[in-house]
């Protein structure tokens, strides 16, 4: 009965239900500018709110959590430049939606799906939490390879119209990310003796470079073609279209908590396995994937949101980040008084309730401010391409320049914008590249991490799998994708070709 | 978002027309050396909105990891000496010369405040097979080289700890590098490794909890906090030489910033860290509260670095020798 109250505290509390409502409105802007995440803002909150009691703190941050995850998909849709890294996968189809004049649709669904995402997260968090971090914390270094491994295979699903590109541009991220500092001992690798190449290359700047300032100038071949009417009459989507695709939203949603609790993963990977995982389910998508398929934003977009709910888990039970967000509301707490811990849950029960109540409101009120004002968002897509494309180019460098407040940044970003341009004239996708590089060191660390925990031995690395129920499972799935795609399999088992990556390439 | 943008962009012209005399003008950027949830996370995170209130702005603060701390403390030492980019660091920083990691140490950082010291305890999966420091050194020789220690990367906390156990024992472990002691402890419950030496204070929830078993204080004494932890020296008293040892936290700025603006951020750090709030956080975690800058923590840091250097290039860890870089033998 007191768990109730706590759950319901931040409903009838006028100051904190005003704050959740804030933060959230506040999160989806900051998310939808690239370069200020949600990470930032949370950790400038905890100074600014260090006088406060530690509920209205903790509201305003779930709200900018919440809000700020779904605000990556705005900037993705409208301007193809992902928020954020867990938006990368929503601009893959949400974009060609706005291209057809669909934005306001695109921005509806994926308002609808965080939504639903958010919210099967937050269940899961109230249901599940302790046997879901017992589960959480058992992964070890190769389970996290493993997971990097499965990510790899990603790129057949990014890859367009050939594998071998997608590989070779998937190869250059995964090389990009080696550069800087070798994380394990400080040698230094690919830096040539620059200070600033020791830092490594900033994935984000890469993100907006390779997605943004591309796309900006591969519209400039198209200056004289009249912006696509946007059509603005349908935003909320029928409940028909969620319905059939309650399915996937729930699926999605389920990779995303998962991906979200494991300690080293977050949001970011949940949403391009979500996503990859839509393209291999859906058999006869109504929009070929990559041209403005739904499944390709339900999935990712269900997925990021499904991922905040997920992070608490780990956090919550036992004091473990599930991401860098948590990370920082652990030291707020600490701050506040509480001893984020094992034992918070069984201290400060009502700490847990509160936060479950919490962030099922930030998700409502995220559903309401997305959901209004698309008509004017839509507009900026509408606006001729000569006022368009200096604004994106602005937005872009002072979304470079804020990541670290780094000029250097703001070079390599143009840069890869230019590389990125270059890239798609020739058939090439960028999202591989991205993926290489967020993946690079995920994979990196670990595998050598696994490797020197078996002292350095191939076959009791191997044998540590076999014999590990969970490695051999991830191993068991990413033999299974590959099986999926020889052509024995497809000729067997697949429906006509639907799909444009491994088929074209054969 | 117009005006979000106009906004951003006057922050960032503000930036380089920033004087000294009427600093801090802009938000203050803190570059946290090791990974969220760590010891140093936990202790920079915890200060710095007492300082914010001294200093009236903010200190926007990251987590830079990697490489022992070598890509915060380069990152630091590559910006402006103006005082807006404070490291937030640990002890780490003094060994990087010998152990060939980087040619900078403190003496190129000016200490805004060195705030506290930890005590590093020995703590275990709570399923590993021995329950005191004792039966681990037994259980160690019998399987040499089998159990896996958990570790931050050379010249991090747990190597020096290990470094100075194999320098008095015969005590061969696989140390497994993790992104800081937070991940490591985590990694340490999932039972990726079996021990591993950390800073009290990271610990102490988890032992209370029951998730993982501590093993020994690796002090001379018992602590307040966990008095039931078996100081070392109880069972091996030739650890006594070298005790006490311990981590520390502290607050830097590149040497080259205008003393003006160095005495404005010492005095903001010292009445921060002087604060009620914070110095029972500190002592609750197990931590002893230092509080010093300028010369009085450069004796500190640099008496710090003769002990340790020499110790850790003693027991064949550095690849470095102290004398090369003037460092004296204690």
């Amino acid at each position: 009965m007191e768990a109730l109250t706590y759950l319901f505290s931040s409903w009838i509390q006028p100051d904190l239900l005003f704050l959740t409502a804030l933060g959230a409105f506040a999160g989806i802007y900051i998310g939808a500018i690239p370069g200020l995440s949600v990470t930032m803002a949370v950790s400038i909150l905890i100074s600014f709110t260090f006088s406060w009691e530690v509920n209205p703190a903790l509201a305003l941050m779930n709200g900018i959590f919440m809000g700020g995850v779904y605000g990556g998909s705005r900037t993705a849709i409208l301007l193809n430049i992902p928020g954020a890294p867990a938006a990368i996968a929503t601009s893959l189809d949400g974009y060609p939606m706005a291209k057809k004049g669909e934005a306001g649709q695109a921005i509806g669904l994926s308002t609808v799906m965080s939504f639903i995402g958010g919210l099967v997260g937050i269940v899961v968090l109230a249901l599940a939490a302790p046997a879901i971090s017992e589960f959480a914390i058992k992964f070890q270094p190769r389970d996290y390879m493993l997971i990097a491994v499965m990510g790899i295979l990603l790129v057949g699903a990014l890859s367009g119209e050939s594998l071998a590109k997608g590989v070779f541009a998937g190869a250059f991220g995964i090389l990009l990310g080696t550069v800087g500092l070798d994380p394990m001992t400080a040698e230094q690798r690919f830096t040539f003796g620059s200070v600033s190449l020791m830092n490594g290359i900033s994935s984000i700047a890469l993100m907006i470079g390779m997605f943004g300032v591309s796309e900006a100038l591969l519209q400039l071949h198209h200056l004289n073609a009249q912006a696509v009417k946007q059509k603005i009459d349908r935003i909320v989507p029928l409940w028909g279209d969620i319905k059939r695709h309650l399915s996937l939203t729930l699926q999605s949603s389920g990779i995303g908590v998962i991906i979200g609790a494991l300690p080293g993963t977050g949001g970011d990977i949940a949403a391009l396995m979500a996503y990859d995982h839509a393209k291999r389910i859906t058999k006869n998508p109504d929009v070929p994937f990559g041209e403005g398929a739904k499944e390709g934003l339900i999935a990712p977009e269900s997925a990021n949101n499904a991922a905040v709910g997920g992070a608490y888990i780990p956090m919550l039970t036992l004091g473990i980040p599930g991401d860098a967000v948590t990370a920082v509301i652990i030291g707020a707490l600490f701050i506040h008084g509480l001893n984020p811990g094992p034992l918070l849950l069984l201290e400060k029960p009502d700490m847990f309730w509160f936060t479950v109540g919490n962030l099922v409101l930030a998700d409502i009120f995220m559903l309401i401010f997305g959901l209004t004002g698309i008509r004017i968002f839509t507009k900026i897509i509408e606006c001729p391409k000569a006022v368009l494309f200096p604004l994106i180019l602005l937005l872009s460098v002072v979304g470079a320049y804020s990541i670290n407040n780094s000029v250097a940044d703001v070079w390599w970003m143009l840069g890869f914008g230019v590389f990125g341009y270059f890239m798609k004239l020739y058939g090439y996708q960028v999202a591989p590249v991205i993926l290489g590089i967020i993946l690079s060191r995920l994979m990196d660390d670990n595998w050598r991490r696994a490797i020197i925990s078996e002292r350095e031995s191939l076959p009791d690395f191997v044998l540590g799998i076999l014999t590990s129920p969970l490695s051999a499972t991830l191993l068991g799935i990413i033999v299974f994708v590959l099986f999926t795609q020889t052509r024995w399999w497809k000729r067997r088992f697949g429906a006509a070709p639907t799909s444009l990556d491994a088929v074209k390439s054969n | 978002m117009l005006k979000t943008l106009v906004g951003a962009f006057a922050l960032s012209m503000a930036a380089s027309f920033a004087m000294a005399n009427d600093f801090p003008k802009q938000d203050l950027q803190g570059v946290i050396q090791w990974g969220a949830g760590g010891s140093t996370d936990l202790v920079m995170r915890s200060v710095a909105p007492h300082v914010e209130k001294e200093l009236g702005r903010s200190i926007v603060m990251t987590n830079k990891t990697g490489g022992v701390g070598v890509i915060a403390t380069q990152f630091v030492s590559t910006q402006p000496a103006d005082g807006y980019t404070l490291l937030m660091s640990a002890e780490n920083p003094q060994l990087y010369k010998v152990m060939g990691l980087s040619n900078l140490d403190y003496s190129n950082f000016y200490p805004v405040n060195v705030l506290a010291r930890g005590v590093p305890i020995i703590v275990a999966n709570k399923d590993a097979p021995f329950n005191t420091f004792k039966e681990l050194v037994d259980y160690v020789q019998k399987n040499p080289g089998k159990v896996r220690m958990g570790s931050t990367g050379p010249g991090g906390l747990p190597s020096v700890v290990g470094a100075m156990l194999s320098s008095k024992l015969d005590f061969k472990v696989t140390a497994v590098p993790f992104d800081g002691d937070g991940p490591a402890l985590t990694a340490m419950q999932g039972g990726a490794v079996e021990f591993m030496p950390a800073v009290l204070g990271a610990a102490v929830e988890h032992v209370k909890a029951g998730r993982i078993k501590v093993l020994a204080i690796f002090d001379k004494q018992a602590s307040p906090v966990l008095p039931d932890a078996r100081p070392i020296t109880a069972d091996y008293p030739q650890f006594e030489s070298l005790l006490p040892w311990g981590p520390f936290f502290g607050v830097f700025v590149k040497s080259e910033t205008p003393d003006d603006v160095k005495a404005k951020l010492v005095a903001a750090f010292k009445k921060g860290a002087n604060n009620e709030a914070f110095q029972k956080l500190l002592s609750d975690r197990g931590y002893v509260s230092m509080n010093m800058s300028g010369d009085e923590a450069n004796s500190f840091l640099k008496k710090w670095q003769s002990t340790t250097s020499w110790i850790v290039y003693d027991a064949g860890m550095g690849k470095k020798s102290p004398e090369e870089f003037g460092i004296p033998k204690p």
